[in-house]
């Protein structure tokens, strides 16, 4: 059960594709798979941070906001994120600590300072939504590019721009809520501007990426939204005060570090 | 706790002088509850009850931490302590007025954490009920709506890899408080009819505990292995009768003012015996559920005091909006000496055990808990509705039923079924 649909780009986390204009077409940019590795590659960083503001819509309108601070620190595939609740007041430190692996699907713990404890969350709780969002918690996860099969399924403008539109499938030895996924990114900047997420042959899930900006080099979304398409409902993600190369320390990623407030 | 109060000031006179490295969380909160039984000790049938608790931490550099908590608690039915003293030991009978959470210096270089001060120490992965839980001393006012309270001491932890090394050590110790006497949640024996009954002053233990912890964190499965050499925070209860006021020594002088001199008594002691407890706890994510186990073997020197095991059996799935808990827990008694105890944790086994709690949206929730005693004598069910408002408020709405026999631990409180009600402003 742990996968994204696409390579890397946590839905959460980094978001933002290389600067681009550079030779994109380059080495056969109609193989599926190594457009995604170039649209991985372009958001390289060693670490990163920033504040996010999660809005939760449904069909009457906004019913709630929700603040988190994100640090993620850490090579593709092997990185490691903690996300802290800043507001409403009542989740205030309550944190999720994901430890991505290359090779399988992350861990993940919760911790829950109204009762001291921290609680893995196991496989199978994963496509369940995260803090009443519309993300799960296996969307929150980093994904390696090599965790998925990739197929090009032709080309198709998203918002008037030209996008490579692909099929990832999760590999046989991964677990996954979803059991594909088409992703659309762009051909001028290897931007991620849209995913969505399938079960079966339902989409149920619909990432769309927005408020592209280059901060410090690296084209990133400052807008993420999830709709949750059997649900009807939507999370908008709105990221602020991002930076990529903040000093980081690998300590502050750990079990004990979490419960840290 | 002048010296408290003035390290807790200290924390948070320097936490305002760089907000940038503060955070803090707090909440306001009132809560009624209605009983609509009057108990054979108790016919109050309304508590109110209020809480303002303020957390504050500051992290000056990098490698170090400061935690100060505060207090302040009011109630209709003698829950809480008329004096206005701050008290830091959370040691008396009723909860004290303005109180300090917690008070922690937190070191921190590399994989290595000491925590010094008052603090909460969890252990164990069970949520039904923790054998190993050794330094979580709860508040019993209310047997079945408990809150933590903080331990005294330094808590090492060490980091190496997958593995985790804990030692604790608590040179003071704290005990759970206890029902109060006169007040429902000490329901007393039809035998007590008439006559008084005194809590009397009881000595806590003196020494210190130790507890020490390996832990592990594999993908497959997490495990821990345990040992506490210390205090039972639940007590053994000593029941005696006597004519002699003097001797019973109340813990609150009030109990007698309606005994004459040369009447009987009936006076409470409460013994908190040293014990040893050998404890494992596991969490095994499978395909459909999470497994989780957890087990104490409980041994003590001190006489009149029980040997056993307890146990906990555990399967938890969350699926769609729904967090599924559900199990049993069941205790094994290899020297029975205690003739009597209060001890929730061994009251709550040989007992089935659910909860299950449905998010509706961000900012409704249901949930609905319960144990049922295997041999049918005792039964306690809870379902709860939750309603968040905007960024600051929540209200919160519970019914409580509770049947069974009076000889059974949940049975005893059959008279405690209630509705509660509960508004908090977070901050």
């Amino acid at each position: 059960m742990n996968r994204r649909p696409m390579g890397r780009v946590g839905l959460v986390a980094p978001v933002g594709l290389a600067l681009a204009l550079l030779p994109l077409a380059v080495h056969g940019a109609d193989n599926a798979r190594q457009i995604v590795e170039e649209a991985q590659k372009r958001t390289d960083a060693k670490s990163h941070r920033y504040e996010g503001l999660l809005q939760v819509f449904d069909a009457k309108g906004n019913i709630g906001d929700k603040r988190w601070t994100f640090e993620r620190i850490g090579a593709h595939g092997n990185s490691k994120a903690v996300l802290r609740f800043t507001a409403p007041a009542e989740v205030k430190g309550v944190a999720l600590l994901v430890v991505n692996h290359p090779d399988r699907a992350s861990d993940q713990w919760m911790w829950t300072p109204a009762l001291e404890r921290d609680r893995r969350i196991a496989l199978q709780d994963r496509s369940t939504r995260f803090f009443g969002t519309d993300f799960s918690f296996e969307d929150l996860e980093e994904r390696d590019v090599n965790q998925y099969d990739y197929r090009l399924e032709g080309e198709e403008p998203v918002d008037g721009a030209a996008c490579w539109k692909i099929q990832s499938t999760p590999k046989e030895s991964k677990s996954s809520q979803y059991t594909r996924s088409i992703v659309w990114i762009r051909k001028d900047t290897y931007s991620i501007v849209r995913i969505d997420n399938y079960i079966k042959d339902q989409a149920v899930r619909r990432l769309t990426y927005g408020d592209y900006e280059n901060v410090q080099g690296i084209w990133t979304a400052r807008q993420l939204e999830m709709a949750d398409l059997r649900r009807g409902s939507r999370t908008r993600l709105t990221l602020d005060k991002l930076a990529y190369n903040v000093p980081l320390k690998d300590d502050d990623f750990t079990l004990q570090a979490i419960r840290r407030q | 706790m002048t010296r408290a109060a003035a390290v807790c000031a200290l924390v948070l006179w320097t936490a305002g002088a760089s907000a940038q490295t503060m955070t803090q969380r707090g909440f306001l909160e009132g809560a009624a509850f209605v009983y609509p039984q009057a108990a054979s000790n108790d016919d109050v049938r309304l508590v109110s009850e209020f809480l303002a608790r303020e957390e504050v931490f500051f992290k000056p550099a990098p490698w170090i931490q400061f935690a100060g908590g505060v207090d302040f608690g009011a109630s209709s039915h003698d829950h809480v302590e008329d004096s206005w003293r701050l008290d830091f030991s959370d040691r008396t009978p009723k909860r004290p007025r303005l109180s300090i959470r917690r008070l922690t210096a937190t070191v921190t270089r590399s994989r290595f954490t000491l925590d010094v001060g008052k603090q909460f120490i969890r252990w164990g992965k069970a949520d039904i009920v923790t054998p190993t839980d050794r330094f979580a001393p709860r508040d019993f006012l209310n047997v079945v709506d408990t809150e933590l309270l903080a331990v005294t001491g330094a808590r090492a932890v060490g980091q190496l890899g997958q593995e985790t090394f804990e030692v604790v050590w608590l040179p003071r110790f704290t005990p759970s408080r206890l029902p109060l006497v006169d007040q429902r949640w000490a329901p007393l024996p039809a035998l007590a009819g008439g006559i008084p009954v005194v809590d009397a002053k009881t000595p806590l233990p003196e020494g210190s505990q130790t507890g020490l912890r390996w832990g592990h964190v594999g993908s497959a499965i997490e495990y821990s292995l345990s040992f506490f050499d210390g205090f039972n925070h639940l007590p053994n209860v000593d029941v005696r009768t006597t004519i002699n006021a003097e001797l019973a020594e109340p813990a609150e002088p009030v109990s007698l003012k309606t005994v004459s001199a040369g009447s009987a008594l009936i006076v409470i002691r409460r013994i908190y015996p040293s014990i040893r407890a050998y404890g494992v706890d596991a969490a095994v994510p499978a395909r459909w559920f999470t497994i989780k186990g957890e087990a104490a073997y409980f041994t003590s020197s001190s006489p009149g005091t029980d040997q056993y095991v307890l146990y906990v059996l555990q399967l938890e799935r969350q699926t769609g909006e729904w967090v599924l808990v559900g199990g049993y827990a069941g205790e094994a008694v290899t020297a029975r000496r205690a003739p009597l105890t209060f001890a929730p944790d061994r009251g709550m086994t040989r007992a089935i055990v659910a909860r299950a709690s449905y998010t509706i949206d961000p900012n409704r929730s249901v949930a609905f808990e319960s144990a049922v005693r295997q041999n049918g004598n005792g039964v306690y069910a809870k379902a709860e509705y939750s309603q968040a408002r905007g960024q600051h408020w929540r209200a919160t709405a519970a019914c409580v039923v509770i049947a069974g026999s009076e000889d059974d631990f949940l049975g005893q409180y059959r008279r405690n079924s209630h509705f509660m009600v509960a508004l908090r402003y977070s901050f």
